[in-house]
């Protein structure tokens, strides 16, 4: 941390960011531009958030995203942890399946699903999370993996084990406040591709706010920029409510037990 | 602060295996209500397995597991009610010192006030009454030890289980806070199981010491008993420095060493058929007087090791060159210095042979 940056520190730095600020910085302009770009105001924006099915679209895309996140929360984060713990001799495994998603086209994971999947979870939009939960995999995992390799996990387990507390208390009060940034930055990346996600949906004959967002591209572009910018903003908040929410959890937990 | 939760412990023919290596083999113990007894023996003796089949960390073992009558081999670790010191730092980082002792009274439903007074008394028992509030990275090693004790206490264990849990700090510390314990274990009353693989250290605490050998318990007794009257070699040669010397065999109960004889103690191995043997024999049961260096005893001072009161003289006899260690005061140690003839003499009554 003492380690001062160098020129080439900087360079790299300022570029990288440019990389990801500019295009962000332009979508803003962008969705901000009104009469033909003579001035700047939120006439997109107005326009767009009256259009219908703004409000129904973006409630689907909102709890897809929830969806999400609670089941990266449910089956990965115990799943690492079990990796982690002892089942040391499945971990090539799991690795090599988590990183499968990289390299096999959505298009194919579509036909999957319809041949695969339950048909009641298939006659419901809430199969895309289940389908993002994998899609995130190769992001999720890292995110995780790297997060309970930094931390004395089989130390900390027995210690909690020996206190008296069950697997499952043990995972809610000791190993994820532990591991809160790294279930934070799984959630954040899950939530993010849950919320972007396109040629699932539009495959599987859904409309969810991105598939929306492509329909008003083709009337009204600078509407459809306002909007993604708005989705990117959205994203940003849900990660957030996620970083503060475990926190007032546990203090309700707490409240509850004194009660 | 005495807890009524004073409960015997009864391990019975343990066995555990790691794929092909035996941790443990025919394990027996047995702890009274109240002592603390110390597991000792060199790393990879199976101490440490012992304690963690105690506490229900390893399983998949052989044998019986009693605690006060009770057979509790099938119960899952969190349900045993066992305190754990454990050798590395263990507290849990995101909670505070006073959270942490408290964990096991949360788990249990206590409510947060009743816990959380539970958890100030033990801070106070363990000397850190008004750390509550620190987080345990704000903590010395030897402060995070003291919090991990009154944790394992907090929740009135059966038995408290110590695995090594002065091993990670300096030595100052380490003598310090095994006196606490000690002092804590009695005051609290906890029947407890120490593991470690430092003799002074089991020798100080514990009302037994357990002495152990590749998985095998060789001798569980007194530490002066352990230390005066080893039940055989390997015990004695494991427990503080050994000298082994030439002995003639007289019969099963006598031997002769420098023309001095000596009853032979009787140990668990049979005497060995022969004529002569090695007689194993402390440096204290040996001293030294200047001499001509004519007798069987005779030797020529080699080196000196000064340790405060207590001096080390290394000799090497002229009859075999094998060299022997003597201890004595220091003040009287001075005459004896490097190069000097001297006469090795013999104050032991009763001696093992080496096997």
């Amino acid at each position: 941390m003492k380690r001062k940056l160098n020129y080439v520190n900087y360079i790299v730095l300022l570029a990288a960011s440019a990389f990801f600020i500019f295009p962000l910085v332009a979508a803003t302009e962008f969705s901000l531009r009104a009469n033909g770009a003579t001035t700047h105001n939120f006439s997109n924006f107005q326009w767009a958030i009256q259009q219908d099915g703004f409000k129904t679209n973006l409630g689907v895309s909102f709890r897809l995203a929830m969806l999400t996140a609670v089941l990266v929360l449910v089956l990965m984060v115990p799943t690492m942890v079990y990796l982690h713990l002892g089942g040391a001799r499945w971990k090539r495994l799991i690795e090599f399946i988590c990183l499968v998603p990289l390299v096999v086209p959505v298009i194919s994971f579509a036909l999957g699903v319809s041949t695969a999947f339950p048909v009641f979870l298939q006659s419901t939009v809430y199969e895309l999370s289940f389908l993002y939960v994998i899609i995130s995999m190769p992001y999720t995992y890292r995110a995780l993996d790297v997060g309970l390799s930094s931390i004395p996990l089989v130390t900390l387990v027995e210690a909690s084990r020996a206190s008296g507390a069950s697997m499952r208390q043990t995972l809610m009060f000791v190993i994820i406040p532990t591991i809160r940034s790294a279930v934070n930055g799984a959630i954040f990346l899950a939530v993010a591709l849950s919320l972007g996600e396109f040629t699932l949906a539009v495959i599987l004959h859904w409309d969810t706010f991105p598939t929306w967002i492509a329909n008003i591209s083709q009337g009204h572009i600078l509407a459809a920029i306002a909007l993604s910018v708005l989705a990117l903003v959205g994203a940003w908040l849900l990660v957030l409510v996620f970083a503060i929410l475990p926190k007032s959890f546990r203090t309700n937990k707490t409240q509850e037990a004194a009660a | 602060m005495t807890t009524e939760n004073r409960v015997s412990v009864q391990l019975k023919g343990l066995r555990k295996v790691y794929g092909e290596a035996v941790a443990l083999e025919n394990f027996s113990l047995e702890l009274a209500p109240g002592e603390l007894v110390a597991l000792l023996g060199p790393s990879g003796c199976g101490k440490t397995t012992a304690l963690r089949i105690l506490a229900g960390l390893d399983t998949d073992h052989q044998g019986q597991i009693i605690i006060n009558g009770k057979d509790i081999a099938g119960v899952p670790a969190n349900k045993r009610n066992m305190g754990m010191v454990f050798q590395a730092y263990s507290l849990f980082p995101t909670m505070s010192v006073i959270e942490n002792v408290a964990y096991g009274l949360r788990v249990r439903k206590v409510g947060r006030e009743k816990r959380r007074a539970k958890a100030q008394e033990l801070l106070e028992l363990v000397g850190l009454g008004s750390m509550g509030n620190r987080l345990a990275h704000q903590l010395s090693g030897g402060q995070q030890q003291r919090v991990a004790l009154a944790r394992a206490l907090a929740i009135q264990p059966n038995v408290l289980l110590l695995d090594e849990p002065l091993s990670a700090l300096d030595a100052q510390v380490r003598t310090q806070l095994r006196d606490e314990i000690k002092r804590i274990q009695v005051e609290v009353g906890t029947t407890t199981l120490f593991v470690t693989h430092d003799q002074e250290e089991a020798m100080a605490i514990a009302d037994r010491v357990g002495v152990m050998r590749h998985g095998v318990l060789e001798q569980c007794a007194p530490p002066q008993e352990v230390y005066l009257n080893p039940t055989n070699v390997k015990v004695a040669k494991f427990v503080g420095a050994m000298n082994l010397l030439p002995a003639e065999i007289l019969s099963t109960t006598e031997l002769r060493v420098f023309g001095h004889k000596l009853a032979l103690r009787p140990s668990d191995a049979a005497v060995p058929a022969g004529k002569t043997g090695m007689a194993l024999i402390r440096p204290e049961q040996l001293s030294l007087k200047l001499g001509d260096g004519l007798d069987a005893a005779s030797a020529t001072v080699v080196s000196r090791t000064f340790l405060g009161p207590l001096t080390r003289i290394s000799v090497r006899m002229v009859a075999d060159a094998s060299t022997l260690y003597v201890s004595m005061q220091s003040a009287q140690a001075l005459q004896f210095i490097e190069g000097s003839s001297v006469n090795v003499e013999i104050h032991a009554t009763s001696v093992l042979l080496d096997a």
